[in-house]
């Protein structure tokens, strides 16, 4: 402004009246400026006191350049002063600039004020933002700063030292040197090294002593003011003097006028600028002196008699002051929000401040404030607090809820939402609505459901017989005392198609799909037990329009179950499905056998096999294998893994055999899987035959047998390969056992079960469609291919078992050392680990003949004890 | 090595001279104790400028139990002995956060530091064997757990004032040492002048 008044100074000399118009003009324009310079908003400070940086930020409209003023606030000194041009943050909107501060931020509080600036024209300054030092009263011990800072030779290093709250600073050494001081606050006092030189192994010791001489007397005088006229002194007591007595005691006096005689504490109805303590006792005197301006003392006095009103997103505290003179006092005030779950300061500021208003507030929540306020200008201390006052805030209607279905195989389901949190219920939530609605208005229908529930059941069918729409529309609306919420919809078409792939890795399943454009809103992945066939437990996500991809994590996620993971769009009408995968999240052996059957027509068997129980899968069965026992020898008949068998299957037993055919056992599935029979030495066991008691003798091939067989009184006798016994009896097995187990996660793609694969066992009634399409042939981790290879399918040659084990008969899990030899030691214990990659088999005996066939069938209808019976009488001679 | 030298030597000098008591022996130890401690806070002193004129509270961080006014010479170099292991102790700890802090450094202050260790050490020995009854058994492992936070807030200065605090109570402790065993000894009758 003085550059103006020089420029045009010689023109009141030509035209005054033209100069007349030309300062108005600048006024005008000045004014304009100033109106469209906005005051920096929402100033915050981030300290980093390690770099001694303080990042400050604010809202600062258009403005590029401002005025940033840094104060040491309680000596008013300026720190830094300086026009900056700060950069914007595109995301929030504010501006942002970095300070590093010469001092240790610890060292003493400071005033952060900003304007913005256009050339010559500034705005108003914001209001002051205070970063609190570590030099406050509350805070009364010595300390240092910085603490071990690690500089390069060279540098300067400004330490400070606080003192301990009521000393008197001596010095600070610099190792031995003593350092010039400069003070930055009532306690804190900063030196400077320069040109550091390389410091001693330990380090360079910087120390701060107090000044020991001065304890004789009182350490320290403060003067302030609470109700901006009188002035209140306090001072602490220093060393013991032990001068007792009226005589003897310490006494003081303030200003030479005002004389006390008790306590630390006095009061003056005047404030003066400057104040002298004076003690005196008979030893000596020591005075204190202490000087300042009344407003550069304030210290308010708690508010009093806070109220609020409250409402549901906000409240507005307000709040009398006891002196009618803070209502011309620029104050910063704080109101401490305590709510269940954190503790906010929030600042405001304002001449005479008697209200906040508190937004961003939760509707139905307890909260706790205590205010508290400063002098804006010319901050010295908070004042007092006030009481705690508690409020609740009212209560609102609730949140939408996330609404989503689930579709049985048998066209019935669920419309399914999330329960609504706490914050989200703003109230007690009193029940739900859901309102089932057809586009023909064939279908109206709502029904009530109470506040725990978060499903409503649906019947498809029901609803395709009235209504000729492909879809009905699904509304939910939650209620609370206050309102009910904005309705929540989803589209439910009433006919589903699918189609499947599979992955899965790495803690979670990452899903990948072609991005379809009509996805206007989004995606939604569902998934659930694939094997769960009502009112499943569904999980989903909502997923972005754009986004292609997911990764699918859930602490639910278990081994050995199968999850079907679906893929529908979302847009303004129904939701479609585009993709659906299943996945393990680790598959494992499956936990039961197939139910064998055989049947018998002269050299051939008929071998017969049921379904698995869903639940006992646990993996993506990949075929039998299928072996027929004759004496110590395991013969592979069948071994394809890439195509699963259901029986029938044609057996051709051994010409030179007696065969024996038991009856088909009832799969019992309230028992787990095998029973473990006490493996015998095949010598003995020739030796038995005929010599001991017939159900003790137990054939070493039955060492892991079905549970139905053991369930039995009596055991079918096992024959041995003696000519004795082939004269009257022989016998061959066959065994059913799966093939391929994928036992750890794994993110191979694999072809999905086409014809005749785990599906056909297990008819998914909602995957109309079997996934053909998934890329590359699915390789179980666990497979060998050299062993395998060495089964060919129309090989004859017979399965000779592992030396250690050939002698212990038939081990189902030998059939799992070939396909995985590197699993073998694992897998040669006896009992039949559910979790171990061992399959389990099922056991039929074949007889030879037609006669024995006839036998079957008569056996079929019999009792054991007649079967077992009629078996004795055959092999003994 | 290098210790077992110096524990060598230390033996060596310190063995009884013949015709002086074993308390005598013990009390010339202790005094021996009290002057390498003396020196070897002064070294510290020296090392790091700052302690000039610092005096420490006055708080100890070995102390006696309150009941020990009343205790009777014999009881009294019992509990001396205590001390003495937590000042060993204290030391081994020392040793091990300087070591810890800074590597392992060489000079005076670093060879007398596992002098007076050393010392310590024999001595504890010494009054292990005056004080030791059937009753009673006294170890001379070192008792301090060398678990307190000696730099909290105060950073490698904290560590520097710790150890400050240990050297100070090493020296009184040396010097409680060398009177006990002094009134011990000449309550057996040893000579006052040793």
């Amino acid at each position: 402004m003085p550059r103006l008044g020089v420029s045009h100074s010689f023109k009141l000399k030509s035209n005054p009246v033209r100069l007349l118009c030309v300062l108005l003009g600048l006024l005008v324009i000045h004014t304009h400026a100033k109106d469209a310079l906005p005051v920096p908003q929402q100033v915050s400070l981030s300290p980093n006191l390690y770099k001694q940086q303080l990042s400050i930020s604010w809202l600062g409209g258009a403005a590029t350049t401002f005025d940033l003023m840094i104060l040491r606030t309680e000596l008013n000194e300026t720190a830094f002063y300086e026009t900056v041009s700060a950069t914007i943050n595109q995301e929030s909107g504010h501006h942002q600039w970095n300070w590093t501060s010469v001092e240790p931020l610890e060292c003493t509080s400071l005033s952060i004020k900003i304007r913005s600036r256009d050339g010559q024209t500034t705005s108003e300054w914001s209001d002051t933002q205070i970063l609190q030092g570590n030099d406050i009263p509350s805070n009364e011990k010595f300390q240092m700063y910085p603490q071990d800072r690690i500089v390069p030779v060279g540098a300067n290093t400004t330490f400070c030292c606080i003192v301990e709250e009521g000393m008197v600073f001596g010095s600070i050494h610099y190792s031995v040197m003593v350092m010039n001081t400069i003070r930055l606050s009532r306690r804190t006092y900063a030196i400077t090294a320069l040109n550091q030189e390389p410091s001693d192994r330990t380090g360079t010791n910087v120390f701060c002593s107090d000044n020991l001489k001065t304890k004789f007397v009182e350490r320290w005088c403060l003067l302030e003011t609470r109700d901006l006229t009188s002035a209140v002194c306090r001072w602490n007591e220093g060393r013991d003097t032990r001068l007792y007595g009226k005589q003897r005691r310490t006494q003081y006096s303030l200003n030479m006028r005002y004389h006390i005689h008790t306590g630390k504490e006095c009061s003056v109805d005047k404030w003066e600028d400057n104040w002298t303590l004076v003690a005196v006792n008979p030893l000596g005197q020591y005075s204190l002196s202490d000087s300042a301006e009344l407003t550069h003392r304030v210290r308010p006095v708690a508010p009093a008699n806070v109220t609020t009103v409250v409402n549901a997103w906000n409240a507005t505290v307000l709040w009398q002051w006891k002196y009618e003179s803070y209502s011309s006092l620029a104050l910063v005030c704080q109101v401490e929000l305590t709510s269940q779950e954190s503790k906010t300061k929030r600042t405001s500021s304002g001449v005479g401040l008697r209200s906040v208003v508190l937004s961003d507030l939760y509707p139905d929540e307890d909260y706790s404030i205590q205010v508290r306020c400063g002098a804006q200008k010319n901050f010295w201390k908070w004042g007092n607090w006030s009481e705690p006052l508690a409020f609740k805030t009212n209560t609102d209607v609730p949140d939408v809820p996330d609404v989503w279905f689930w579709i049985n195989k048998d066209n019935t389901g669920q419309v399914i939402w999330k329960p609504l949190t706490r914050r989200q219920s703003h109230g007690q939530i009193t029940g739900y609505e859901v309102t089932l609605w057809t586009s023909d208005e064939n279908i109206q229908h709502t029904d009530i459901f109470p506040a725990e529930t978060s499903a409503a059941p649906i019947n498809l069918t029901q609803i395709a017989a009235f209504s000729v729409d492909t879809k009905v529309t699904a509304t939910v609306i939650a209620k609370n005392n206050k309102g009910v919420s904005q309705p929540a919809s989803v589209l439910i078409p009433l006919h589903l198609t699918v189609c499947l792939l599979a992955v899965y890795t790495d803690r979670g399943f990452p899903l990948y799909w072609q991005g379809d454009a009509n996805a206007t809103c989004g995606y939604v992945v569902e998934w659930f037990d694939a094997f769960c066939s009502k009112n499943c437990l569904v999980e989903w996500i909502k997923v972005s329009a754009g986004l292609n991809n997911v990764f699918i994590e859930s602490a639910s996620f278990k081994p050995g179950v199968r999850y079907n993971f679906s893929l529908y769009s979302c847009s303004s009408e129904a939701p479609e499905l585009l993709q659906r995968w299943q996945g393990y999240m680790q598959e494992l052996v499956p936990s039961s056998s197939v139910s064998l059957l055989t049947s018998q027509q002269d050299f051939n068997v008929v071998l017969t096999w049921g379904e698995i129980p869903l639940v006992d899968i646990r993996g993506f069965l990949l075929g039998y294998n299928v072996y027929m026992s004759n004496g110590p020898q395991l013969t592979l008949l069948v071994f394809n893994p890439s195509v699963c068998l259901q029986g029938p299957l044609d057996v051709k037993s051994s010409p030179h055999s007696m065969v024996h055919i038991v009856e088909r056992p009832e799969w019992d599935s309230s028992k787990e899987a095998l029973v473990v029979i006490p493996e015998e030495d095949e010598d003995e066991e020739g030796q038995g035959i005929g010599e001991e008691p017939v159900d003790t003798d137990e054939p070493t091939s039955l060492r892991y047998y079905n549970q139905v067989v053991d369930e039995r009184p009596i055991r079918p006798r096992f024959p041995d390969s003696s000519d004795s016994s082939a004269s009257s009896l022989d016998s061959a097995r066959t065994d059913v056992t799966y093939t391929g187990i994928q036992t750890s996660g794994s993110s191979l793609v694999f072809q999905l079960d086409p014809q005749g694969s785990s599906d056909t066992h297990r008819p998914l009634a909602d995957l109309p469609v079997s996934c053909g399409g998934g890329g590359g042939g699915y390789r179980p981790q666990m497979q060998s291919r050299a062993h395998n290879d060495g089964f060919d399918l129309a090989s004859p040659e017979p399965f000779q078992e592992p030396q250690g084990a050939s002698s212990g008969g038939y081990k189902p899990q030998c059939s799992w050392h070939l396909d995985s030899p590197e699993d073998s030691g694992e897998s040669a214990g006896l009992a039949p680990s559910l979790g171990s990659p061992t399959s389990v088999a099922s056991t039929q005996f074949l007889l030879p003949d037609g006669e024995k066939h006839t036998e079957e069938k008569k056996h079929l209808s019999s009792s054991p004890a007649t079967w077992f019976t009629n078996l004795l009488s055959s092999t003994k001679p | 090595m290098a210790e077992q030298e110096e524990q060598k030597q230390i033996t060596e000098l310190d063995k009884p001279v013949p015709g002086v008591s074993g308390t005598g022996s013990a009390v010339a130890l202790a005094r021996q104790l009290h002057h390498e401690c003396d020196r070897l806070l002064r070294l510290y002193k020296e090392k790091e400028t700052f302690l000039g004129d610092l005096t420490p509270d006055g708080v100890r961080i070995v102390s006696l139990s309150p009941d020990s006014q009343g205790a009777s010479t014999q009881q009294q170099v019992q509990l001396l002995h205590s001390a003495l292991r937590q000042c060993l102790g204290l030391l081994h700890c020392l040793i091990l956060k300087e070591e810890e802090e800074w590597g392992e450094l060489e000079g005076d202050y670093e060879t007398l530091k596992k002098i007076v260790r050393a010392r310590l050490e024999y001595l504890l020995y010494t009054t292990k064997g005056l004080a030791e009854t059937e009753d009673t058994t006294l170890e001379v492992t070192p008792d301090h757990q060398c678990n307190e936070e000696t730099d909290g807030a105060g950073g490698v200065f904290g560590l520097k004032m710790w150890t400050y605090r240990v050297l100070l109570e090493l020296i009184h402790w040396a010097d409680h040492a060398a009177q006990t065993l002094h009134i011990y000894h000449t309550e057996r009758g040893g000579s006052e002048e040793i």
